[in-house]
């Protein structure tokens, strides 16, 4: 005993440190593995309000780009509009149509303003924080999308706060298809440069070029579809050669984000749910 | 009582500097310094390796917290901590036994800069590879850590000449 003791007293260095390291490991796994507690993010009240307070100021910074950015976009979809309405007066001669269909492309879908307050774009998995969270209507499995195109899913949620998977980290996968041909894939992210994703299993009898535009696909209960996400910018065979895997140059410019939107979708727990179901009882 | 008041106007400054500025900061996209080990580097060389450990512990899950990436930087600061006596010993000639701040008064300019150099090199390599490990690419790395590393040194010089001039 007495031996034992001095055992623990000699080495006591080794054991307080073995202790911390373990309890480190065993949060970084556990964080990695699936959803634990939001304490130890950024969703959790000090640093939540912290980095709030500082996006109040440097938000300020990018307001000029961002507004640059706004006035552009708003020019193209007017041109895009009075091109549209033109056609559509020309077919039916009606105008009440084009009431309609704007209603009925945002049906079934809510929008929430939110703000990201903290980004980062070096580490293979990034984060992103967003200031609003479960008390205003935020649940996990939500897209977020800012105004030129896809941002991320919503991870994981605490009462004001909120946990982005961005595209840029390698647990995010996002389907989508080719705006012309509609073929599908799903976008993952490889590391490296922020601007450039990666759609892969491309079917390789797929119809596509350079340049052409890629959306969501709507198939998941996450985005509608038709959102934006990149244009494509090199072609590859996968490693196995069984499909095309593209090179996507994002719409979305992660190092200014800001202002973001979340979409939730009505009925989409019951379409997760259903699907859940599914998958287990396959297994 | 002061002594630890003190302290901990320290850490939240550094924690603060680190993740509302330095973390922003991606010089080409590699290199991230890591300016909040100079609060480990700072301590009395006669500071016991618990404390000292306990101090790292939590500075590092405080980092940790803002950057989610809850246990890596704790992972790190701990075992830097760990190793920092063994590393102090090395580089100087100093007695151990005596009581002293390292910078570069204590040390002079050679040994504080080859103290620094083998905390920062160090702490940046495991670090980074703990991060790389879901896409692994060596050469990234590698010019990761030594970006990083140069980065985190400049800073802490700075600091430590901006600390001098007091």
């Amino acid at each position: 005993m007495r031996n034992l003791l001095d055992f623990f007293l000699k080495y006591h260095n080794w054991f307080l440190f073995i202790l911390l390291e373990v309890i480190s490991f065993a949060l970084l796994f556990q964080f990695n593995n699936y959803q634990g507690s939001a304490f130890f993010t950024s969703s959790n009240r000090v640093a939540g309000s912290v980095y709030e307070a500082a996006n109040q100021v440097t938000g300020y910074f990018y307001l000029k780009s961002i507004n640059d950015d706004l006035a552009q976009k708003n020019v193209e979809l007017e041109l895009q509009i009075e091109r549209l309405r033109e056609q559509l007066a020309d077919l039916t001669n009606d105008t009440s149509d084009i009431e309609r269909l704007k209603k009925e492309s945002l049906a079934g879908y809510k929008l929430y303003k939110a703000k990201v307050i903290n980004n980062s774009l070096t580490f293979a998995d990034n984060y992103i924080t967003l200031d609003k969270g479960e008390k205003d209507g935020i649940r996990s499995e939500m897209g977020v999308v800012d105004g030129n195109g896809v941002v991320g899913i919503v991870y994981m949620t605490s009462d004001h706060y909120s946990i982005v998977i961005p595209v840029l980290n390698s647990k995010s996968s996002i389907s989508c298809k080719i705006k012309r041909s509609d073929y599908f894939g799903f976008l993952k992210w490889e590391g490296g440069a922020s601007q450039y994703a990666v759609v892969k299993d491309m079917p390789r009898h797929s119809l596509f070029s350079l340049g052409d535009t890629v959306v969501t696909s709507g198939h998941s209960a996450v985005f509608p579809s038709g959102i934006p996400v990149g244009t494509v910018e090199d072609i590859a065979d996968s490693h196995d050669g069984l499909s095309y895997s593209l090179k996507v140059k994002l719409f979305t410019d992660f190092g200014k984000l800001n202002d973001v939107r979340v979409i939730a979708k009505k009925g989409q727990e019951e379409q997760g749910t259903l699907e859940k179901r599914v998958k287990r009882g396959h297994k | 009582m002061i002594n630890i008041l003190h302290r901990i106007k320290w850490f939240i400054g550094v924690v603060l500097i680190q993740v509302l500025v330095l973390n922003q900061m991606h010089i080409y996209g590699y290199a991230t310094p890591f300016f909040y080990i100079y609060f480990i580097l700072k301590f009395n060389s006669k500071t016991s390796s618990n404390e000292l450990m306990a101090w790292a512990f939590a500075l590092g899950i405080t980092i940790d917290m803002f950057s989610n990436t809850p246990g890596m930087n704790a992972a790190v600061a701990t075992s830097l901590a760990f190793v920092r006596t063994p590393l102090l010993r090395l580089v100087t000639l100093r007695d151990m036994d005596e009581s002293f701040l390292p910078g570069i008064d204590t040390l002079g300019m050679s040994s504080f800069f080859r103290y620094v150099l083998l905390t920062s090199s160090f702490f940046c390599t495991f670090l980074l590879l703990i991060d790389t490990f879901s896409f692994f690419d060596l050469g990234k790395l590698v010019l990761r850590v030594l970006t990083s590393t140069v980065a985190t040194i400049i800073c802490i010089f700075c600091a430590e000449s901006i600390g001098r001039k007091k």
